[in-house]
């Protein structure tokens, strides 16, 4: 989950930052901006609000840097504190979400051979993910966030490993119920796996959000 | 024996079925497209970052002038409750009515157990009041 390298850079930069150098934070927010911003897409599916919920994110982190005890990583600490962000923010000004019943299943076996239909049926799944009660539904987002990495989900929720897991399983099986008929398109697709999420950004690279075209920094 | 074996099957295809579609959920889940940061993402939390920076240090909290005061302040409203206890506690037994709803034959360690209970329940109602208050006033400063 963690790049050695890239803890050895954010523990130096701490430690600059801690010394009263803000500049060193920029590196930071270079190496974590791409997780972060992605972790709080998850949380509510709207990419500027996870731009303006991972900016205050990173100025929490910023304030906090001095009472971090560094007793794990400093990913852990970032993804922890990002968390309970996300989870007050979304508290103060819940996204809108369709109620459980109301997302929509996916069309039948006739339009499975289009990537159209896979790709609503996607959607589907994600928006379903957004309507499960909040206790099974963070779980769910920081669990394939960490790419099912269930001890990496519970550190960031700061809960036991079995608490995660109770959660998860009655996650899976509301969203099972929601979609019977998902295994029937399994056969139609390709399932792609761009990037590790929880890993630091290792190029330079932005998205321009006017163009959607990557822009090197 | 042949229906057994066929609810065995059955009970095992639902087994599989539902290994499929968890399946077919880790892969949508697990594989969503990364969504590359804006252009100005950095500059902005850099630039509210070098904000922050540059505003002069919180003032520290005056503890050592605040608790001479808070403790001076805690002693005179403990002498004044004090107070008000003992001046008013054989004036309020002055003004004591008889209950007209408590019926006669209750005896006077049954009325006074009942008072009792009436000041017991004032003050869980006013913990829970407080407690209220408090959980509301935090909510609102984003701490709950």
């Amino acid at each position: 989950m963690n790049d050695p390298n890239s803890a050895d850079e954010d523990l130096a930069a701490v430690e600059q930052v801690v010394a009263g150098d803000a500049r060193a934070f920029e590196g930071i927010v270079r190496r974590w901006q791409g997780p972060l911003i992605n972790m709080a897409w998850r949380y509510c599916r709207d990419r500027g609000r996870a731009e303006e919920m991972a900016q205050e994110a990173f100025l929490r982190a910023w304030r906090g840097l001095a009472k971090w005890r560094r007793e794990g990583s400093f990913s852990s600490w970032l993804f922890a504190l990002a968390a309970n962000v996300y989870r007050s923010e979304l508290k103060r000004f819940p996204t809108e979400t369709l109620p459980m019943e109301s997302a929509p299943e996916p069309s039948g076996p006739a339009a499975q051979h289009s990537e159209l239909a896979a790709q609503l049926s996607h959607e589907a799944v994600q928006r379903a993910v957004l309507a499960l009660p909040l206790r099974y539904r963070e779980p769910v987002i920081l669990f394939y966030f960490h790419e099912m990495d269930v001890a990496a989900a519970a550190s960031t929720m700061g809960l036991p490993e079995g608490t995660l897991k109770a959660r998860l399983s009655r996650a899976r099986a509301l969203l099972r119920q929601r979609f019977p008929h998902l295994d029937e398109r399994q056969a139609f697709h390709t399932p792609h796996k761009p990037r590790k999420m929880g890993q630091p950004n290792v190029g330079d690279r932005e998205m321009d959000q006017e163009t959607g075209k990557e822009a090197a920094l | 024996m042949n229906r057994a074996k066929r609810d065995r099957n059955e009970e095992r295809e639902g087994i599989n079925r539902n290994a499929r579609i968890e399946t077919e959920i880790d892969q949508i889940l697990a594989g969503e497209e990364e969504l590359m940061p804006s252009s100005g993402f950095l500059g902005s939390v850099m630039d509210r970052v070098r904000q922050e920076a540059a505003l002069p240090a919180p003032i520290p909290f005056p503890w050592k002038l605040a608790v001479p005061g808070i403790l001076l302040a805690g002693g005179v409203c403990g002498w004044g409750g004090f107070e008000l206890m003992r001046s008013g506690l054989p004036l309020m037994s002055a003004f004591t009515v008889p209950l007209p709803v408590l019926p006669r034959h209750l005896s006077a360690a049954t009325i006074l157990a009942l008072e009792q209970a009436g000041w017991v329940a004032l003050a869980l109602g006013s913990s829970l009041a407080s407690w209220l208050l408090s959980r509301r006033l935090a909510g609102a400063s984003g701490i709950l």
